[in-house]
């Protein structure tokens, strides 16, 4: 396998010396192009409390393209569909490749705190936000209950 | 251990220079004039805990007195504090706390219920004592400097109060004559404007030592000069471990506090072991370059020293301050006017020398960091400016390009198809050059890897490996 760009070394390092509060990626030890990710739910949001699992992959040609990144833990969004998939333009059209894993895992726990049903992927999920948004939020708690409890140590 | 006891132990033990440890507060002269106070407010019979009673409200400076609220007993003692800013003339007066009484003018009975027999007793006769015609006498109403003429303090300080009171108008104050506590606030006063005269001129003094080595450092480093070639790569990593432990303030997304003397002891600590451990000290082996790290390690230990002597000054004040109120009970300690307030001395004085050395030392010697392309994150060489005004290596445009994204990076414009030769920024192109010979040599030749695999794919790498 090619040597890792000295891009993804600095990236990891700066990960690691300067975690960003209540998000961790941590590279696999046999995959250093692979990360294991938790983001923590954030206050005030349905989420809160919960411990969400992720996986991130940075291609070949990352950052030309960008990161693939997927929720492991279930989670009820409007822009995550069942397979974990997230709606978020910077994963996307508004990719660039200045942006680094950072900021994408920032923006993925803001999206957290602020679900936007008005441009879903998950569309049950957001006709019943939109229907009505109590009940949506209520179930999304209690799936963070049940899908995203820290363990107990 | 009592504080007074490990305050001194701290100046005298902690290696501080002896103009500091005179200059410090002295904590045990000021403890001696609380106790000089307590013994004079006893001999009138106001021990704490019955002053404490009494006292209606320490005049605030920073606020006009609060209203007192309607059910509370009327309580008959005052106590001042006006530093006399309002003095006549623009002359500032000497800082002088008065403790004020009142009693019926008449009579020069005191009211309250909360006065044991003896106490009033005391105060009654300090009230005939002192003669209600006397100049310390107070008049209620607003009396425009009616026999006030001989110091003119009389109409100062109480009389905004007036409105919110709803006693009878034939009180008048007496004030109790006390010495010591306005001696404690003038030795207090004169101890805090030598602290800040000292932070003055250590400031003024390390200007002086900073610049120095700043000269010496950059003609050390000046990338000119062939004899400098490997000790500047030395310097430059020294200063980078040095910015990466953020001795003195924190840099990143959390921490971007102020660190406390331990704290930053600690780091700095750290700095020093890194250094040594990575050999960049023996590295040095010019003995006036080694003289000038000293030098540049010794101003972060004036650093240190300066803020661990204006944290312990700035715990000595306050705690003082805590004794004063509780042995009597005049509570001034939430209403000092701004002369008497800490002067910031340690944070201060630390915030200005590391701009100093940031400006003067660290500025000399670029680091590699400030000139990285925001896309691989290696050095911009060669450094290509799109119209936009962003600058990126030409290997990662070259990758853009062939992929035709157009649009900047960092401010998507779309400008990057158009960049050519043109946009070779020559000028940073030498810089760098100067500036980091060797990371430009390996960016170089990464480069021309690339470009070689771009041309004859990926086997092109192999082959080159084997070379
Ligand atoms: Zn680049
Ligand atoms: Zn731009």
């Amino acid at each position: 396998m090619a040597a890792l760009p000295k891009r993804i070394v600095k990236e990891t390092e700066r990960l690691s010396k300067e975690p960003v509060p209540g998000i961790s990626a941590v590279p696999h030890d046999d995959n250093l192009r692979y990360f294991d990710v938790t983001i923590d739910g954030p206050s005030q949001s349905p989420y809160e409390g919960g411990l969400f699992r992720l996986e991130l992959f940075l291609p070949d040609d990352y950052p030309m393209t960008p990161p693939k990144v997927r929720f492991l833990t279930k989670i009820y969004h409007p822009n995550i569909d069942r397979l974990g998939r997230i709606c978020l333009d910077v994963l996307k059209s508004n990719w660039s490749p200045a942006l680094q894993i950072r900021t994408i895992l920032l923006s993925i726990q803001a999206l957290l705190g602020a679900p936007n049903p008005d441009d879903p992927l998950a569309n049950d999920v957001a006709q019943a936000w939109k229907e009505d948004q109590s009940k949506a939020i209520e179930t999304a708690k209690q799936w963070t209950a049940q899908h995203a409890a820290r363990p107990t140590a | 251990m009592k504080f007074g006891q490990v305050f001194k132990e701290a100046l005298r033990n902690e290696g501080f220079p002896p103009e500091w440890i005179s200059s410090a507060i002295s904590y045990s002269q000021l403890k001696k004039c609380i106790n000089r106070l307590t013994a004079e407010l006893a001999q009138v019979g106001l021990d704490p805990v019955t002053l404490e009673k009494l006292l209606r409200h320490v005049e605030d400076y920073n606020k006009s007195a609060e209203a007192s609220t309607a059910d509370e007993e009327f309580r008959p003692f005052e106590y001042i504090l006006s530093d006399g800013e309002r003095g006549e003339g623009g002359k500032k007066k000497v800082f002088r706390p008065k403790l004020l009484f009142y009693v019926e003018e008449a009579t020069g009975a005191l009211h309250s219920a909360k006065l044991d027999k003896e106490t009033r007793e005391k105060l009654q006769m300090l009230a005939v004592e002192t003669g209600m015609s006397d100049l310390r006498v107070y008049e209620e109403e607003e009396s425009d400097g009616k026999g006030g003429a001989a110091d003119g303090k009389e109409s100062n300080g109480h009389a905004n109060g007036n409105g919110a009171r709803s006693h009878s108008p034939s009180l008048c104050a007496i004030e109790v004559p006390l010495t010591s506590d306005t001696e404690f606030f003038t030795k207090l006063t004169t101890q805090l404007s030598s602290l800040e005269a000292l932070q003055l001129k250590e400031e003024k003094r390390m200007h002086t030592e900073i610049e120095d080595l700043g000269r010496q450092i950059a003609r050390f480093t000046d990338p000119d000069r062939k004899a400098n070639k490997k000790l500047l790569a030395v310097w430059r990593q020294i200063f980078q471990l040095y910015l990466e432990e953020a001795v003195f303030f924190g840099t990143t997304e959390r921490d971007h506090s102020a660190h406390g003397a331990e704290k930053a002891t600690t780091r700095f600590n750290e700095f020093c072991v890194k250094i040594k451990e990575t050999g960049l000290v023996g590295k040095i082996k010019k003995r006036e370059q080694m003289e000038a790290l000293e030098t540049f390690m010794h101003i972060n230990k004036e650093i240190l020293q300066g803020l661990r002597f204006g944290e312990i000054n700035h715990t000595a004040m306050s705690k003082i301050l805590k004794k004063f109120d509780k042995r009597t009970a005049l509570s001034i300690k939430p209403h000092l006017p701004p002369t008497l307030t800490y002067p910031q001395f340690s944070q201060h004085l630390a915030k200005a020398v590391c701009a100093e050395v940031n400006t003067q030392i660290l500025s000399h010697v670029p680091q590699i960091d400030d000139y990285s392309c925001p896309m691989c994150m290696d050095i911009k060489w060669r450094p290509v400016k799109l119209g936009c005004g962003h600058t990126f290596c030409i290997r990662c445009l070259i990758v853009m390009q062939t992929r035709k994204q157009n649009r900047c990076p960092l401010c998507r414009e779309k400008c990057v198809e158009k960049a050519n030769s043109d946009n070779l920024d020559l000028e940073l192109a030498d810089f760098l050059k100067k500036w980091f010979p060797e990371e430009v040599r390996q960016k170089q030749k990464y480069n021309e890897l690339m470009a070689g695999v771009d041309a004859y794919g990926e086997v092109y790498k192999e082959k080159c490996a084997v070379m």
